[in-house]
């Protein structure tokens, strides 16, 4: 990579290895995200997407290779620490508090007083649902809603990178738009690497790529490229991910 | 034939190599009180050979008592802090029956052949198989609760549970048969079988019953069930998907561990001719526990070495240290814990490469050839 | 049935089952009785509740099964009992004791410039280890030749010789301070050594930011006052306190329990536990090798007896009370209670239990801890990934439930028998509690503690009419929680897993 890559990267993750236990998840790991923009991590159940969001995050730090956000080195740091250094993380599943109200949750996630009060427009702007709800306990929320709430937080403290893992998994069509419309706005904030199952959202917002198979990185690109490469998707995506043409026919019935 | 396929070194002579360091062990131990009449040529019924063999008597009992603990947490990866039930219920059993039972029917009736008294060898089995169905069901009183309940809960529930028989074992209410809080004393014996009078009987009889306890348990562990209950520990849901029902085997497990220390229970009565509330209490079980954590878990051979350690160092940290010794053992309790978490024996065998390495490079420095 | 109505069905249900059970106690008990034995039980299920908060909370946010609890709810009686009787020995190595954590506490100071500095990696690893060692010298060579068992010794104190005699008597005497100054000194250095250990020196994974160094260096320097005037007062401030009304020398004894169970709570996390959370089966263990050492030390300090603490000069007064009024008022030793006669010193027990709910209530709803320990109850992974530092909140977590139980002990200490074994009855009770109230859930502790605390008094009041011995009603409280476990395994207020 050179240098002046370097100058426009936010994050840059270097041949990283992970082990959860003895099991060795992540062989190699490399990508790079540029600030501000939107970076999509593809790949298949499984390959290690989740995992490598967690080893950046300190969750489960990678035992070898290099992390470099911001121009810091922040592998083998406590994850509160990364954290704090203005990274935000939206969890799979709506890892949301559900013993705690929404209002809390989101008072959870500030890192200096007044970070909620600062940005609760914005949020509730983006997610009007969640002024009408912040009363609610987590767990009387629907799904959707749960979804937005778990972005909601991340947005609290002013994050320069937020990590987001499969916003749109089992949530109904018409809310995978709303949450696509959200990370759009989201990305003329912050930068954000992004983990998606879903193709279609993937090759709409995404400006890059990087493709996990089997815990090593296989290819990063443009966006662009690869959807033009339906060769490509096939074999690392697996015959589940729509050729383009299907992919244009989607697009058009859903405008 | 088929077991030899899947053992390859069995037959006596396998069984001795596999084994041996537990053989030259019981070797030492039967030469051991001649041995040490010899050395101080004080008679074998008395002065210090009389005490050591008291102390390894203790040692091999509570080493069959701490390797029925191991079955539980070492192979069944189950904690209870209610194993002292079984091992008080036992020694309770055993004084109760002799003390209140044995003596009406002896007064009464006494047949004997030659020299066989064949009623006090009826009762003596009698007593026994009382055992043994006391510690049956207090295993299944543990383990029906196991049902339910798994980990922390399950442990915090045998600590009740274990707790409540210790409070019954004391209570005022059945005085005139348990004697309460001093517990019961001057538990008639046979001649043969009293420990004052004769010692090295009984040290033969708690060293038998040490070898046939350790055969018997290293035979089940190694048996199909045993492997059966270890896969438990590892991954119960699994082994609900292939077809084995986790509780069948955890009963199993929670009963010969009952059993075994129900014996370990009625042999520590007859040998101090007592059953006290200590033998129910959970300071019992834990005591098993640092036994069984000490020398390794999941090894059997390690809570051998454990109790060895605890009551034969235990002597001399008397000496040394004075009544407060057992500060002294939690301490180092903690640091195991904390540096040695698989046991002397268990840390002995994850090293045992790098050890047999380290000797070899030690005997290369003397050989000549490279 | 849809689950609302069948919520309010069981709460409908449990409602009216507990009413009918209440009332066919005071039928059957009769009015006075029932009264007595009712406060009886709130006062057990007070105690109950301090020891089960603790352990229940401990549980719930770090899946930590606290067995140390029992023996830490006995330290907290030995130290408050200890500074309510003799305070030579609290006062004679709390200079030493403040002098090492003001050591320590400049860890935050040093840290920052230790790990920059360059050297070796051989360096890296002996370097601390030598400064382990050292601390570990300086420490011994600190404690040599003090007298601790001399300073520990106290007599038993008879409960009727409690206002009258000489309150001096149990004064042991101590070094003067020329010989003594070089304690707390050796004391802070063991201390600087441990920070300097601790602060990893060269490490480059480590993380410290570069702060301004002021505001850390207010702990430290508070310590370092304290432990200068803690040295200066020594031998003659535990005379003071003796000669000190009785009211505010026992509230500052449950302020010291609290204190260092607190600490002793925050020690024992920040050293023996944490290294262990990976493997957790063996914090049980490692809990209970603690509490056998605890036991044992004390035991080494005041020998295994009994002890009794006289009761503060509020309660102290032989009489009895008309109302709350005459009671504050002359500090009688009972009270009239609708007819029956009760102790004050148990009132205040009930109180002090209502005191720490209320402190929960408003700790776990209204404060942003309460927040995290909420949330960390259900996952703190993600607690952490939100950047709150959870091992922190582990430590402060621990340290609580510690000073809960420490507060039992010593709100314990003037009705029971101090002893070494006075923790274990609480921990087994405790852990029932737990049970029935669902682990994790402190509503739950309080609940659960309510109704073992009735079921043991009014256990205790039918033996004693049927003519058996309250063992029995000890033992039959285990019928309870089965019964619960039964119909709801993950307890009443338990989430279900």
């Amino acid at each position: 990579m050179s240098d002046q890559n370097n100058q426009q990267d936010l994050l840059v993750v270097d041949q990283i290895h992970t082990f959860i236990g003895q099991f060795h998840i992540l062989e190699s790991v490399s990508l790079s995200v540029a600030k501000g923009s939107i970076t999509v991590m593809l790949g298949r159940n499984g390959a290690g997407k989740t995992t490598t969001l967690k080893s950046i995050l300190g969750l489960t730090p990678p035992r070898e290779g290099k992390i470099i956000f911001d121009g810091m080195e922040i592998q083998g740091k406590r994850a509160f620490n990364i954290a704090n250094l203005g990274i935000g993380y939206v969890p799979e599943h709506r890892a949301i508090f559900r013993a705690l109200s929404v209002l809390e949750n989101l008072k959870l996630a500030e890192r200096k007083k007044g970070d909620f009060d600062r940005n609760a427009d914005f949020i509730f702007n983006l997610f009007p649902d969640l002024k009408r709800l912040y009363k609610l306990p987590g767990n009387h929320l629907s799904g959707g809603q749960q979804q937005m709430l778990a972005v909601a937080r991340a947005l609290v403290p002013d994050n320069k990178l937020l990590l987001i893992d499969e916003p749109s998994e089992g949530l109904a069509p018409i809310l995978i738009q709303q949450m696509m419309e959200a990370i759009r706005v989201l990305s003329e904030k912050t930068t954000i690497l992004l983990v998606e199952q879903n193709f279609i959202m993937a090759s709409q917002l995404a400006l890059n790529y990087t493709i996990i198979d089997d815990g090593k990185s296989v290819q990063s690109g443009l966006m662009a490229d690869l959807v033009n490469d339906p060769e490509l998707i096939h074999h690392y995506l697996g015959a589940s991910i729509k050729t383009r043409k299907e992919l244009e026919m989607n697009h058009e019935s859903q405008d | 034939m088929a077991e030899k396929m899947i053992k390859p070194r069995s037959g006596l002579k396998g069984f001795i190599k596999k084994e041996a360091i537990f053989l030259i062990f019981i070797a030492i131990m039967i030469a051991f009180p001649f041995v040490l009449n010899i050395i101080t040529g004080t008679g074998l019924n008395a002065g210090i050979t009389k005490f050591w063999q008291g102390q390894l008597i203790t040692f091999f009992i509570m080493a069959v008592f701490a390797m029925s603990y191991d079955l539980l947490i070492g192979y069944g990866g189950i904690l209870s802090f209610g194993h002292a039930a079984s091992f008080g219920g036992g020694a309770y059993a055993v004084a109760l029956l002799l003390k209140h039972w044995a003596p009406n029917i002896l007064s009464n009736y006494r047949i004997t052949i030659g020299n066989l008294d064949i009623t006090e060898a009826t009762v003596l089995l009698v007593v026994f198989l009382v055992v043994i169905l006391v510690s049956v069901l207090i295993g299944l009183l543990f383990s029906a609760t196991s049902i339910r309940l798994k980990g922390a809960y399950f442990a915090m529930l045998t600590l009740a549970l274990g707790s409540a028989i210790h409070i019954l074992s004391k209570a005022t209410d059945f005085h005139k048969w348990t004697g309460a809080d001093e517990g019961l004393h001057g538990v008639p014996l046979p001649v043969w079988l009293n420990p004052t009078q004769n010692r090295l009987t009984v040290y033969f009889i708690a060293l038998g019953f040490l070898l046939l306890c350790y055969l018997v348990m290293n035979r089940m562990v190694n048996s199909p069930t045993g492997r059966v209950i270890v896969a438990n520990r590892e991954n119960e849901e699994r082994m609900r998907m292939i077809g084995y029902n986790p509780v069948i085997y955890r009963t199993i497990a929670f009963l010969s561990a009952s059993i075994f220390a129900g014996l370990a229970g009625a042999l520590y009565a007859i040998w101090n001719m007592s059953a006290t509330p200590t033998m129910t209490s959970t300071v019992t079980t834990i005591n098993a526990l640092i036994m069984t954590i000490l020398g390794g878990m999941g090894t059997l051979v390690g809570p051998i070495i454990g109790a060895g350690i605890m009551q034969i160092i235990g002597q001399f940290f008397y000496t040394w240290f004075g009544a407060r010794w057992p500060l002294v053992f939690g301490v180092l309790f903690v640091l195991i814990v904390m540096f040695l978490p698989y046991g002397i024996i268990g840390t002995w065998r994850l090293r045992k490469s790098s050890i047999k390495n380290n000797i070899q490079k030690f005997f290369r420095l003397f050989s000549k050839e490279k | 049935m849809n689950p609302r109505t069948k919520k309010i069905l069981t709460l409908a249900i449990s409602v009216v089952v507990v009413i009918g059970v209440i009332f066919a106690l005071y039928l059957y008990a009769g009015k006075e009785p029932f009264i007595r034995t009712t406060l009886s039980g709130l006062t057990l299920g007070s105690l109950f509740f301090l020891v089960a908060a603790g352990l229940t909370l401990i549980f719930g946010l770090m899946d930590v099964l606290n067995f140390a609890h029992g023996s830490m709810f006995m330290l907290g009686a030995y130290m408050g009992w200890q500074l309510y009787t003799n305070p030579t020995f609290i006062f004679g190595l709390l200079p030493t004791i403040l002098a090492f954590a003001c050591g320590v506490m400049l860890t935050t100071v040093m840290k920052p410039y230790l790990i920059r500095w360059q050297i070796s990696e051989k360096w890296q690893n002996a370097l601390p280890k030598i400064a382990y060692a050292l601390a570990l010298f300086a420490a011994i060579v600190g404690f040599l030749g003090l007298d601790i068992l001399g300073l520990a010794k106290t007599a038993m104190v008879a409960m009727t010789t409690s206002t009258a005699g000489n309150p001096l008597s149990e004064i042991s005497s101590q070094e003067p301070l020329s010989v003594y100054w070089y304690r707390p000194l050796l004391m802070l250095i063991s201390g600087l050594l441990v920070a300097f250990a601790v602060s990893k020196p060269g490490d480059k994974t480590e993380f410290a930011p570069k702060e301004k160094v002021l505001p850390k260096l207010v702990i430290p320097l508070v310590l370092l006052i304290l432990t200068i005037v803690s040295t200066l007062i020594r031998e003659s401030a535990p005379e003071t306190l003796l000669l000190m009304n009785g009211n505010w020398r026992f509230l500052i004894a449950i302020l010291l329990a609290v204190a260092s169970g607190f600490l002793f709570g925050a020690i024992t996390e920040m050293t023996l536990i944490r290294p262990l959370y990976v493997r957790s089966f063996f914090i049980v263990l490692l809990t209970l090798g603690l509490s056998y050492v605890i036991r044992e030390l004390v035991q080494l300090l005041w020998d295994p007896l009994a002890y009794q603490m006289s009761r503060p000069p509020l309660f102290a007064q032989s009489g009895k009370a008309a109302n709350l009024l005459d009671w504050l008022r002359n500090g009688y030793s009972t009270i009239d209670i609708s007819g029956v006669t009760f102790p004050t010193y148990r009132l205040f027990v009930i109180f002090l239990g209502i005191v720490m709910f209320i402190f929960l209530i408003l700790l776990m709803t209204k404060t942003r801890l309460g927040m995290i320990i909420r949330a960390g109850v259900q996952d703190p992974q993600m607690v952490e990934a939100l950047g709150i530092n959870v091992k922190k909140v582990f430590t402060v977590v621990f340290a609580m439930g510690v000073g809960m139980a420490a507060l039992g002990g010593i709100g314990a200490g003037p009705f029971l028998p101090i002893q070494p074994q006075m923790g274990d009855q609480y921990l087994m009770q405790g852990f029932i509690t737990v049970v029935i109230g669902g682990m994790g859930s402190y509503v739950g502790a309080f609940v659960g503690a309510l109704i073992l605390g009735m079921a043991r008094a009014f256990g205790d009041y039918f033996a004693l009419k049927l003519s058996l011995s309250p063992a029995l009603a000890e033992a039959s409280t285990v019928i309870i929680m089965i019964i619960v476990l039964l119909v709801r395994p993950q307890g009443l207020f338990g989430k279900k897993e």
